[in-house]
């Protein structure tokens, strides 16, 4: 298992987390989408986040090479804090 | 009355946020006892918060939209679905995210972490993070909770 497609699937995944989150916001069809899934569109997210998860780091597993640092971890991190605070922000002002 | 749902869901994403905290302790100064019980500890950690994960998003899905989101949204408190619960269950789908890498993380380097420095900082931090951003989202359950009781106190049923 290779740590840096891990870390940067698991970065790109919460950052698709948050995409899907505000995008299923501002527009009604693509919450459809999302609720097509499982009936409803929280479901719809969370069946996502782990298929993203898991087709990212089969995608990031094929480029990435074998180094892992703790940079790689500050990207997740990052991607965290970024993320949380894009969806706060979003549904304060669309409150 | 308190939906027995809501206890168990918040008592094993606790359990599971605790779990992580006790991987974070066990990585401050490894040894491969510690390792062992760390990785224990993790699968723990992770089984707990899918466990949460599944029983918050059944009564999310089948009782707090039918019954708690109307009296809330209706009531002073709307804010507190509008912001707080909004926020609460799509941050919440970070964490067995993060806890699968971490549990991962874990079983890829094993006795590898008393040396390798970068690998075990990352188990830490990460550990750290997912008790961190849990606690706050147990936080916001429990201002869902209190905007729930106002909303019933306004005379809202």
């Amino acid at each position: 298992m290779k740590s840096k497609a891990l870390t940067r699937a698991a970065a790109l995944s919460v950052v698709l987390i948050a995409a899907a989150t505000i995008g299923s916001e501002l527009s009604a069809a693509f919450k459809q989408l999302l609720t097509s899934i499982g009936g409803h569109h929280w479901i719809g997210k969370s069946v996502l986040s782990f298929v993203f998860f898991g087709l990212l780091f089969f995608f990031f597993s094929k480029i990435s090479d074998h180094r892992f640092t703790l940079k790689d971890t500050g990207l997740l991190i990052g991607a965290v804090i970024f993320s949380g605070l894009a969806i706060l922000i979003f549904y304060i002002m669309h409150a | 009355m308190v939906n027995p749902l809501i206890f168990i869901h918040a008592v094993c994403a606790e359990l599971g946020l605790f779990a992580f905290l006790w991987v974070l302790v066990e990585m401050l100064n490894p040894t491969e006892t510690r390792i062992a019980r760390a990785q224990i500890a993790a699968v723990f950690g992770f089984a707990f918060l899918i466990f949460a994960w599944i029983m918050g998003g059944f009564y999310y899905v089948e009782i707090y939209g039918l019954h708690v989101k109307p009296l809330i949204t209706a009531s002073d408190a709307k804010w507190v679905h509008s912001i707080v619960m909004e926020v609460k269950e799509h941050v919440f789908l970070f964490l067995p995210i993060l806890a699968t890498s971490t549990a991962a993380l874990l079983y890829k380097y094993d006795g590898e972490l008393i040396e390798n420095r970068d690998a075990r900082l990352s188990v830490v931090l990460l550990s750290g993070l997912i008790f961190l951003l849990g606690f706050s989202i147990a936080g916001m359950g429990a201002l869902i909770s209190s905007g729930y009781r106002v909303a019933l106190m306004a005379g809202m049923v």
